[in-house]
């Protein structure tokens, strides 16, 4: 216990005051011959052993008046005890290491860092006067602390200003800094005061404790006090969103969206009907509820079709709890746009059923689909102009004119999207001549499995052996919908060169035959693309048209080659790391504004990429171009790294023995404190001792 | 009636100006009173039975209803009285301006006068300790000053010992006398008030003026005091707050433990305080014994 002011215990003294005026003050009283004495006599005896009593306890209460006054004056303190046992043995030079990791945001009605930041201008206030400090605050990439001093009003500034980060910090790597910091200084004495919520995440007990140089420069252990912003809580509730998927739903409609992420819940009790939300901006487009069992994960899914194409930004969120800020992640989603289509066909038949581009156009103008599509036939077709339309689709074409394959490479170069299939009117060495720059690979010669009419064409027929489903175009045909594709039949494909010299960029075979032949290549020709089936659309060479996967390939033929289907990775960018940005065409990246509206400056890279960050806070970063244009396409979210979401606390006793226990003097923290200064209660008592001594005596 | 305060009485210097300033006021209080006349007065008539007295035979009824009637009369002896004043040690307390000794000797005087001039026999016993000084009763008008002189001698000594006094009273006393004690009946032996009250069961009329001091009543002490006993050598240092509540309970239950036996006892009670005005007490005690009869 310390006191405030000591000299007040002097009053003290005058407790000893009821017991001299009880030895001292012997008043004669005065003699009064009186009849009924005898009353008197009764009633003394009757009150005596109440009297004894009732003086006893006046006496009591007039020394606990007169002790706890001067006492209370003097503001004693049991909370800077083990302070001051810790300096018990000198000055040391103090390190405050003051965690400011996400996990430190936790509040319930406070937050850990507030009762932190409290913490650590305790820690300065308890230092003695000759005792020299610095101030570290721990963040994910910690400096070096200034070296110890005794400006205290600056260490004071330097907390008041920490803020909470959004990251990680490595408490382990902080205290190696402040134990480096103390080095520096000559007093014998080292301390290292750490003010955290204690989190497992944020310490490395696999890595050797700080160390001090001591006067013959032998390593030692410094001292340790630890400051709990947790006040000795077991545990700290938490649920947070640790993985967000977002895939297409066909099913669902062209534009339509599957959301799937993973809640965790690292408290000891279950959480049911958490509420989960797809938002953007203002609106929550899907809702659901989730029942995450005690320290486990659920998952849950909301399909969300969203009403246009283009760049959508927005966020997926759970109902907040005590750490708000890991029950959201911001997604950026480029949504198709609607595409205009020109199929080109190259074998009309009056049958609609038998017609070349019959499937095709059922395929493509199907409910929910996004593409319009204009049908021509082979003259009408290769006349139009190309730059009014995003994909032109040839389907057993002759090899256009060399004018025509002219502003056909143009139209593809510039950025659309070509699909060429086969059929009897293809001419390999016509298609190689005028269109060989521009198709995958080459064409060779037609093959033919079986006929078509052959009774066993069942079983001679060629199937797809091998397809791509990591790519884009064939990524939702796993699992079952994959036998859509397998069974269809080929009798007769395209077979195609191993290589195409003439091609200035690699092509990309994404499904074969059973022999090997390519069935479906592709390649990207300057800005556009250009997509090679070997077989036919109709049910010429193949029974491919009829089958369930026709329909959504077709479609994803028809975003891909046009560049609606996404083929850039999401970029999964985590709080503290930088991004690195790809511009397209002539863009211009200048600068990335942060979500708190801060624009990042951006470093450009020799490969044409430009670098922004480290990015400090997770949401929507918007990219922009020169004089401030938004780039939409470029944005990105920036999420937490879930570690910081596991609260799970380390025990004392883990933190003493990992820090040793002869070396940890005070681990300290507010439930083993007294809340409220000592004197206060002092006071109390004297008021309540003076308040039962006025009604004893009114007795 | 201003001169017949306590404050004013203790002016008068004697018991006969005492105690004829407190007769007077009482005679002057009884016009107002409905008892008129203490003497022998017509009560109704009977009619004539052989052995009836002839001389109170009423002519006047016989003139008008040819009949013969006997007028009957109230008391028609006179009042045979005794006052039996208590001269102990604790009767010569005060914490005003009378004593309780002198308030019962002015009473007592007050009361002679009042029998004597009614032609009724007053006579006087004053118990001092262990001995009585008496005075036969007697009806004759140069008896008072023998009573009233007796009365002005008296001072308090010894203890009080009521069943002594009872014991002396039933020697001397004829049967159908009235005893008219004046005490603070301070005797913590245990019969010595039922011995008093059996005076009543000898035919006596009895009346008991219990005199206690006002101090006795609220116990208004405040300082530590040493209190010291008045007929013994107790004493005891007391802080008289603390003991204030349990000795007015004791007290209390004293006073209404006296007054119940004697209406228990079939005898007339008045407590009398030694601040109050005698002259009043007496009238109350003459209504209260008017109503009796």
């Amino acid at each position: 216990m310390t006191f405030g002011n000591p000299w007040m215990l002097l009053g003290a003294l005058g407790a000893l005051i009821p017991l001299l005026v009880h030895l001292f003050d012997r008043r004669r009283p005065r003699p009064h011959p009186f009849g009924p004495m005898a009353f008197v006599l009764r009633s003394q005896k009757r009150t005596a052993s109440r009297l004894k009593l009732k003086r006893l306890l006046l006496y009591a209460l007039r020394t606990l008046i007169l002790l706890a006054i001067p006492v209370a004056l003097a503001r004693p303190e049991l909370r800077r005890d083990a302070a001051a046992s810790a300096v018990a043995k000198g000055p040391a030079a103090t390190a405050v290491v003051l965690d400011a990791s996400l996990s430190m945001r936790w509040a319930d009605g406070t937050s850990l860092f507030e009762r932190g930041r409290d913490e650590a201008r305790d820690a300065l206030k308890d230092l003695q006067a000759d005792e020299p400090s610095t101030v570290l605050v721990c963040t994910s990439a910690p400096a070096a602390p200034p070296p110890p001093g005794f400006d205290r009003a600056r260490l004071r500034a330097i907390i008041d200003e920490a803020r909470p980060t959004y990251g990680t910090a490595d408490l382990s790597r902080c205290m190696e800094l402040a134990a480096r910091a103390l080095e520096e200084n000559p007093t014998p004495g080292k301390r290292l005061v750490l003010v955290s919520d204690m989190t497992a995440a944020a310490f490395r007990l696999e890595s050797p404790p700080p160390t001090v140089k001591d006067p013959t420069g032998k390593r030692v252990r410094p001292e340790v006090v630890l400051r709990d912003a947790a006040e000795g809580r077991e545990a700290l509730p938490n649920h947070s969103l640790v993985e967000l998927k977002v895939e297409p739903a066909l099913q669902a409609g062209p534009r339509a969206f599957q959301f799937t992420f993973t809640v965790k819940n690292q408290s000891p009790e279950a959480v049911k009907d958490v509420e989960a939300a797809v938002r953007v901006g203002e609106a929550a487009l899907a809702k659901g509820f989730v029942d995450v069992p005690a320290n486990g994960t659920a998952q849950k899914s909301l399909t969300v079709r969203f009403p246009q194409g283009g760049t959508v930004e927005g966020a997926v969120t759970l109902a907040p709890d005590a750490l708000p800020e890991d029950d959201q992640r911001s997604f950026v989603l480029p949504v198709p746009r609607a595409l205009k289509a020109l199929v080109i066909n190259g074998a009309p038949h009056a049958t609609r059923y038998r017609d070349e581009a019959f499937f095709v156009e059922a395929a493509l103008t199907a409910p929910g689909s996004p593409v319009e599509v204009s049908m021509r036939d082979m003259d009408a077709g290769l006349r139009e102009n190309y730059a009014a339309y995003d994909l032109v689709l040839l389907l057993n074409v002759p090899a256009p004119s060399a004018e025509d394959a002219e502003r056909l490479a143009a139209f593809v170069t510039a950025g659309g999207g070509l699909f060429v299939s086969m059929g009897d009117r293809v001419d390999p060495d016509s298609y190689n001549s005028r269109l060989g720059a521009l198709l995958p690979r080459a064409l060779r010669l037609v093959r033919t499995s079986v006929e078509r009419e052959d009774p066993e064409a069942e079983t001679k027929s060629a199937k797809l052996a091998k397809v791509e489903v990591e790519h884009p175009l064939f990524s939702p045909f796993t699992g079952r919908a994959e036998e859509g594709l397998v069974g269809a039949r080929f009798y007769r494909y395209m077979l195609l060169e191993a290589d195409n010299p003439a091609a200035t960029g690699a092509s990309q075979v994404l499904a074969t035959y059973e022999d090997g032949a390519p069935a479906v290549a592709v390649a990207r020709r300057g800005k556009g693309r250009v997509g090679l089936f070997t077989s036919t659309v109709d049910r010429d060479w193949s029974d491919f048209a009829i089958r369930t996967s026709f329909l959504p390939l077709m479609q994803r033929f028809a975003a891909y080659l046009t560049g609606s289907l996404e083929e850039r990775e999401e970029q999964r960018v985590r709080v503290g790391e930088t991004v690195t940005l790809r511009p397209e065409g002539g863009q211009v990246i200048a600068a990335v504004r942060a979500p708190d509206g801060t624009e990042l400056a951006v470093k450009a890279q020799q490969d044409g990429s430009v670098v922004a960050g480290p990015l400090l806070e997770p949401g929507l970063y918007a990219v922009l171009g020169a004089e401030g244009k938004p780039l939409q396409a470029l944005d990105f979210a920036v999420m937490l790294d879930p570690v910081e979401s596991d609260l799970t606390r380390l025990p004392s006793d883990t933190l003493t023995a990992y820090f040793g226990e002869e070396t940890v003097k005070a681990s300290s923290g507010d439930a083993e404190r007294p809340k409220v200064p000592l004197w206060t209660w002092l006071i109390v008592a004297a008021c309540a001792a003076f308040f039962f001594e006025g009604t004893l005596l009114r007795k | 009636m201003a001169l017949l305060d306590a404050q004013t009485l203790s002016r008068l210097q004697g018991v006969k100006l005492r105690a004829r300033a407190v007769m007077e006021g009482v005679l002057s209080g009884l016009h107002k009173s409905p008892h008129q006349g203490q003497s022998v007065e017509f009560a109704e008539h009977k009619e004539y039975a052989p052995g009836d007295e002839l001389r109170h035979l009423d002519w006047k009824a016989y003139g008008k209803f040819d009949k013969y009637y006997i007028k009957r009369f109230e008391h028609e002896t006179n009042l045979r009285s005794v006052m039996v004043v208590d001269a102990s040690a604790s009767m010569g307390y005060r914490s005003g301006a009378l004593s309780k000794l002198e308030v019962s000797t002015i009473l007592a005087g007050a009361l002679c006068y009042l029998l004597v001039r009614q032609q009724d026999a007053a006579g006087l016993a004053v118990m001092v300790g262990e001995a009585f000084k008496d005075v036969p009763p007697r009806a004759s008008a140069g008896h008072l000053n023998v009573l009233l002189d007796a009365l002005e001698h008296t001072q308090p000594q010894g203890t009080t010992n009521l069943a002594s006094a009872a014991d002396h009273l039933a020697e001397v006393l004829p049967r159908r006398s009235t005893v008219i004690v004046l005490s603070d009946l301070l005797d913590e032996r245990e019969d010595a008030l039922k011995r008093i009250l059996a005076l009543r069961q000898r035919k006596n009329d009895v009346v008991l003026f219990h005199v206690v001091d006002p101090a006795e009543l609220t116990f208004p002490f405040d300082d530590p005091t040493l209190f010291l006993d008045m007929e013994g050598d107790a004493r005891i240092e007391v802080n008289p707050r603390e003991i204030k509540e349990s000795y007015l309970e004791e007290f209390g239950a004293f006073l209404a433990s006296v007054k119940a036996a004697c209406a228990e006892a079939d005898v007339d009670y008045e407590l009398v305080r030694t601040d109050e005005r005698l002259d009043e007490v007496l009238l109350r005690f003459l209504a209260r014994r008017g109503r009796r009869r």
